[in-house]
């Protein structure tokens, strides 16, 4: 592939934090006084991927695992302590004007627009720190906001919004000017089902619109499988997974779905399986049917077994939902 | 549709305008907080200086203090009123904030320099502090000895001087990068300031032996000078001087803010996700 097709480009990138080590009362921080003692966090340990261009990708991984440091070395906030990152070919943290105007990050825990004032007085300065022309401008704040249902918000305060309507709002003012990369961090987080979904869709359909780079960090799966036809999965500072999300899915793990006659205990299923209490449990939508997380290698002897001590009326194989798989991964 | 067509340069002044206006909308979505601010941080420099020259003088219109009358005195003190609200501002603690907390972020990665940014953000509402007081001295133009020219050139100083204290304010505000938080150095320096600037006290009770250190400062441009000006006890060829060197202070300011600026940014961790 030609290096020019790559939005992203990211070579052996670690970061380290140092932080001051705290110890517990007043003789700690006492200490702090004429002892202090550091310690260095390693957030990022050489981490290497390459993105192309207008690919929505998958960002994933727990709390502490390195994302957000990530997408800060990606979008220049920081620098890596070593490696070399590129976006668009720029090194983000020269923090160039030309490098500015083309990337976007949305932070679902930070607001970005002015709290005192309404959303479109802030598109309006968006319009003018980005140069966008006002006829262009104009035409596109009616289509998102018609698209994302917030018209009627425009002149509303951002901090009397809900918190659906400003990170709708928000979105809106990160992909104003077109940036050429998006960095979203969490931007579903805290919203409802629906709100969550109408985002979705919209940044679905930006994306196939407008050719973007997505980066997306989310802890809620249905955003990744429903958005990322690619995912890079962090634990503890490195890269763990690049690829498809039903590459994990499919992996080694699946579900098996089962109606048994005689209603055993989830207990009795369990040991005649010889597998953990927690992998099994009743269908939420079926309380007749047992679900069952298995390994796939071992599918023709789980069928075996439950033929042979129970009276099987149906049975069933799923695959495992990405959620199910990310949480072992993470436990792991 | 290409870049190029959807970016006109013509347009690359107007968000200096843009921020400046969101900045004075902003700062009238809270009117009444606005006017006490005006108002309430005037008290404690005015209480203090009636308090003083009154006892000091005892309201005797013969007597004098360093030179200066009972009558000059008071003439000092409520003239500088009018520069005092336009000097400082809190900006620069806002920036040891942002750096802290990690939303400094909003600003790094537009496409305009940082500081600059932040700082017309907040000149929205410092433009409206200046026309109030800049309407009140015009008032007090058609009863008193002031004159329109001087206090227009007094004004000028005056946001001059603004300029100066913010540069000097983020200057001492990338110690957060190091520190993570500035508060107690930028408090020093508000002391410093206060004392030096003429907020408190007319410098030029300041005995001759020590008035050497105000001189090497450029904090007498933020009230002091500009009320010299507005009283008319600078001519029109000390204000050009003075504001020569405040040009040459804002330059050596600027220089050395690039300077630790371009240093320090490194130690930034844009804390939080």
């Amino acid at each position: 592939m030609n290096p020019s097709d790559f939005a992203i480009e990211v070579r052996d990138v670690k970061r380290s934090f140092r932080s001051i080590k705290k110890e517990e009362g007043l003789k700690g921080t006492l200490k702090l006084l004429y002892k202090p003692e550091y310690l260095t966090h390693e957030a990022l340990k050489g981490v290497s991927f390459e993105i192309q261009k207008g690919e929505f990708t998958g960002l994933i991984g727990a709390n502490g695992a390195g994302k957000t440091t990530l997408l800060k070395i990606l979008s220049g906030l920081i620098p890596p302590t070593s490696g070399e990152a590129k976006v668009l070919g720029f090194t983000p943290f020269d923090r160039s004007i030309e490098f500015r105007k083309q990337i976007s990050i949305v932070m679902g825990q930070k607001a970005q627009l002015w709290w005192d004032l309404p959303a479109i007085e802030a598109f309006d300065l968006i319009r003018a720190l980005y140069q966008i022309p006002r006829e262009i401008y104009r035409k596109r704040v009616d289509e998102l906001t018609s698209l994302l249902d917030v018209t009627k918000l425009l002149n509303t305060q951002i901090r009397r919004l809900s918190l659906g309507e400003r990170m709708k709002m928000e979105v809106i003012g990160a992909i104003l000017h077109l940036p050429k990369v998006i960095f979203l961090d969490e931007p579903t987080i805290g919203l409802d089902v629906l709100a969550s979904k109408k985002l979705r869709e919209f940044l679905r359909a930006h994306n196939q619109r407008e050719g973007a780079t997505i980066i997306l960090t989310s802890h809620n799966m249905d955003d990744i499988s429903e958005l990322c036809k690619r995912v890079l999965l962090i634990k503890e500072g490195s890269l763990i997974f690049d690829g498809n999300p039903k590459r994990l899915t499919e992996q080694d793990e699946c579900v098996l779905k089962v109606k048994l006659l005689s209603a055993p205990t989830l207990t009795e299923v369990s040991s005649v399986l010889s597998i953990p209490n927690e992998q099994v449990s009743m269908d939420e939508e079926d309380p007749t049917t047992y679900v069952i997380t298995i390994t796939r290698s071992k599918i023709t002897e789980y069928f075996q077994k439950l033929l042979a001590s129970f009276q099987v009326a149906d049975i069933g194989i799923q695959e495992a939902s990405l959620e199910r798989v990310i949480q072992r991964i993470y436990q792991s | 549709m290409t870049d190029e067509a959807l970016r006109s340069p013509e347009l690359s002044l107007n968000w200096r305008i843009a921020t400046i206006r969101n900045g004075i909308k902003e700062a009238l979505a809270y009117r009444g907080e606005f006017l006490l601010d005006i108002f309430g941080s005037a008290i404690v420099p005015v209480g203090i200086q009636l308090m003083l020259w009154t006892a000091i003088l005892r309201g005797d219109p013969n007597a004098s203090f360093a030179g200066m009358s009972y009558g000059e005195l008071m003439a000092y003190t409520w003239t500088s009123l009018l520069f005092s609200q336009i000097r400082g501002g809190d900006l620069d603690f806002s920036i040891i904030e942002m750096i802290r907390t990690g939303t400094l972020n909003n600003y790094l990665l537009r496409p305009v320099g940082v500081l600059e940014f932040v700082y017309f953000k907040g000149l929205g509402e410092k433009l409206l502090t200046l026309l109030f007081c800049f309407s009140l001295g015009a008032i007090a133009t058609l009863f008193t000895s002031l004159s329109l020219p001087n206090l227009l050139m007094a004004m000028m100083l005056a946001l001059l001087g603004n300029v100066i204290a913010y540069l000097f304010g983020c200057i001492l505000a990338t110690v957060a990068f190091y520190w993570e938080n500035a508060f107690a150095a930028l408090m020093v320096k508000n002391m410093v300031v206060a004392l030096f600037c003429g907020e408190l006290i007319p410098l030029t009770i300041v005995p001759e032996k020590y008035s050497l250190i105000w001189k090497c400062t450029p904090f007498y441009l933020y009230v002091f000078g500009p009320t010299q000006v507005a009283l008319g006890k600078w001519d029109t060829s000390i204000w050009l001087r003075e504001m020569g060197l405040g040009l040459l202070w804002t330059l050596a300011f600027l220089i050395l803010l690039h300077l630790a600026w371009k240093k320090s940014i490194h130690r930034y961790q844009g804390i939080g996700g």
